[in-house]
């Protein structure tokens, strides 16, 4: 029997599996989902792609490095802003250019957020950007954002705080053809941060999770890494909110401390040791409350408060989240149609004890 | 220059009631090592049931505040009870975590059941008034000035000078050792529990009459400045946690005089709070308190 020696990386973790999973979860996503769903389901659809983004993003921090971050929520007002700034600066620039420089200035933005962090950790790092969420949000509101003038500043004290949309770009103007383009934006995402949690940085993240001084000793780069994962985070949030201001348009009210919050919690709830747990987080996050609303007709409060207990209970007795759940119940019912064997199996519960 | 005068007393007064829930962080992280983040829940439902007793049911005043003060009280000690021993041995930030859960229940509970319509709820020492001058005080702001020192006063007499206060002292330090030297562990933190959920609900009922009973605000924003302040004391010094909840208060009020910054003002707990947070932690002063 040959062993596998070669270090861990995307190529050794793509299993025949995994690429078949992603990609029928794509294909899914882009040609059954818009088949099959009315125009109001897809707009949920939309909301919840891009913010799968966002949950991806948190997930990273909290899940591979243990960082906390509670200022996640007004990472994508960043992301909106500077997409609309980008825009009214290089008048014309295509869609992707303003994505990829999003990208890089929310990344920047995510480095300056992320500095308590090379001192500060735990609670205290948590609590550091709970206040920068405050305080971001309470800006946002005497700023009027996203005040919109020209140039890169573009401030104008006397446009009202509306709301503010960036056109879409030219292959993608229709509502569900902007859909498929975000489902390939956040399936570049997802990919980017495999790549990061197989690679390198994913070993490095994992060291300082379980021991800063162990990971130093092992000669990780604490600073480099901690700094990288806060801009990897922050720039994919970013970009969902360049998305989402090119989807439906954002308002000041959009973005209120709560959400950070919630944002923590639904994450949590999910899963933040499994990439799939983001898409999860995302369900909760826009969609369970839309079924809650219009198919049981239960008040989007009742979902807070389920969101609570969730919480409650991933921290005291499933710390990996419902994604967890969702794939003992796949290994479940995968064996009783005999998909799934035992050696089969042996080797999941292998494969997850080392990846946790 | 600005006339600062008219901000000093809403200033103190608010300084005030910052002061009390960040008194009670302060003795219930002592006590079990959990940083409440649903203090804030605790006093909006306290508040909340206190408008409700009065204007739908008739309720007498004093009666309505007392049970909204018992019932923050009773909740928050309902809560220590039963997840308290589970998450003992937890990490900091996974008891904060869970008590951010709970505050989210809470949250969803009062947004459904109230709704989100303004209401109003003025405490009858609203009404009697002091005016000498330029100094224009009413009683609840008062009492909002006063009550806090008092309360830390006699906070510090508990812990230093009473069984239950030193037990309280013996669990900040080790937990399992006050258990093996027969401190009463689960009563001291019933205790710890109850007192702080009470002082929770007191300045839950003064904030929501002295500056607004909007839900989410008394739930995570206008609270904030409690937890800076109890930062501020590195969840330590109730007398530093006492001052800075004042100094915060009169700067988030007298900045309201200087017309080029006033609309900021209300960032000026967060601000505070992330140059403490971020001054101790780079001095290296957070590992001994908050891990």
């Amino acid at each position: 029997m040959s062993v596998d020696t070669r270090l861990p990386s995307i190529l050794t973790a793509a299993t025949p599996r995994r690429i078949v999973t992603f990609v029928v979860v794509v294909l899914i996503a882009l040609l059954v989902l818009p088949a099959v769903l009315s125009t109001y389901w897809m707009k949920i659809m939309f909301e919840m792609a891009a913010y799968s983004l966002v949950t991806l993003g948190l997930g990273l921090l909290v899940g591979r490095t243990g960082m906390y971050s509670l200022c996640q929520i007004p990472m994508v007002a960043a992301g909106a802003w500077f997409a609309l700034r980008v825009h009214y600066l290089f008048d014309g620039v295509p869609f992707p250019l303003i994505l990829v420089m999003t990208a890089i200035l929310t990344g920047l933005l995510g480095v300056v957020i992320g500095l308590p962090a090379l001192r500060l950790s735990g609670l205290y790092l948590a609590l550091v950007t709970l206040m920068a969420a405050g305080a971001i949000t309470l800006l946002l509101t005497v700023v009027k954002f996203p005040n919109s003038n020209k140039g890169f500043w573009g401030f104008d004290k006397r446009v009202p705080s509306g709301q503010n949309v960036l056109p879409r770009p030219s292959l993608a103007e229709s509502d569900i053809a902007f859909y498929r383009y975000t489902v390939v934006i956040v399936a570049i995402g997802f990919l980017i941060a495999a790549w990061h949690i197989k690679g390198k940085p994913g070993r490095a993240w994992g060291a300082i999770r379980q021991s800063e001084v162990t990971a130093t000793a092992a000669g990780v780069n604490n600073t480099l890494y901690k700094l990288w994962a806060f801009a990897l985070s922050a720039a994919v949030t970013g970009v969902a909110g360049a998305i989402l201001v090119a989807g439906a348009g954002v308002t000041t009210q959009q973005f209120p401390v709560e959400q950070s919050i919630l944002l923590l919690a639904v994450v949590l709830l999910g899963g933040v040791y499994n990439l799939w747990g983001a898409l999860v987080a995302a369900f909760f996050m826009r969609v369970l409350p839309q079924i809650l609303d219009k198919k049981l007709g239960l008040p989007p409060e009742v979902l807070t408060m389920l969101f609570g207990l969730g919480v409650m209970q991933v921290l005291l007795m499933q710390p990996k989240g419902v994604v967890e759940d969702l794939r003992n119940l796949g290994i479940f019912i995968g064996t009783k149609l005999g998909l799934v064997g035992r050696n089969e199996r042996k080797a999941l519960a292998a494969a997850e004890g080392g990846a946790a | 220059m600005p006339d600062f005068k008219p901000y000093l007393v809403i200033g103190l007064a608010l300084g005030g009631v910052y002061a009390m829930s960040g008194v009670g962080l302060v003795v219930l992280y002592r006590t079990t090592g959990v940083l409440n983040l649903f203090y804030g829940a605790i006093g909006a439902l306290g508040s909340l049931v206190a408008w409700q007793l009065i204007n739908e049911y008739g309720w007498n005043e004093w009666v309505s505040f007392l049970a909204a003060i018992l019932l923050a009280g009773v909740l928050t000690f309902l809560y220590g009870w039963i997840l308290g021993p589970p998450l003992a041995d937890r990490d900091p930030l996974v008891k904060a975590s869970a008590s951010l859960g709970f505050a989210l229940i809470l949250l969803g509970f009062m947004q459904w059941y109230w709704s989100t319509e303004v209401r109003t709820i003025a405490l009858p020492t609203t009404n009697w008034q002091y005016v000498r001058a330029w100094l224009n005080i009413n009683w609840t702001q008062a009492i909002g000035m006063i009550f806090p020192v008092v309360i830390t006063i006699l906070t510090t007499v508990l812990l230093n000078r009473t069984k239950v206060g030193t037990g309280m002292r013996a669990l900040a330090d080790n937990r399992d050792n006050s258990a093996l030297l027969g401190i009463p562990v689960r009563k001291v933190e019933a205790v710890a529990w109850f007192g702080s959920g009470i002082m929770f609900g007191i300045s839950g009922l003064l904030l929501a009459s002295l500056v607004s009973m909007e839900i989410a605000a008394l739930t995570f924003t206008l609270p904030v400045a409690a937890l800076a302040a109890a930062l501020i004391g590195r969840v330590e010094s109730l007398w530093v946690t006492l001052i800075a909840a004042f100094v915060i208060g009169l700067m988030q009020s007298t900045l309201g005089a200087v017309s080029s910054v006033a609309q900021y003002r209300s960032t000026t707990p967060f601000v505070a709070a992330i140059v403490v947070l971020v001054w101790f932690g780079w001095r290296g002063q957070t590992s001994r308190r908050i891990a």
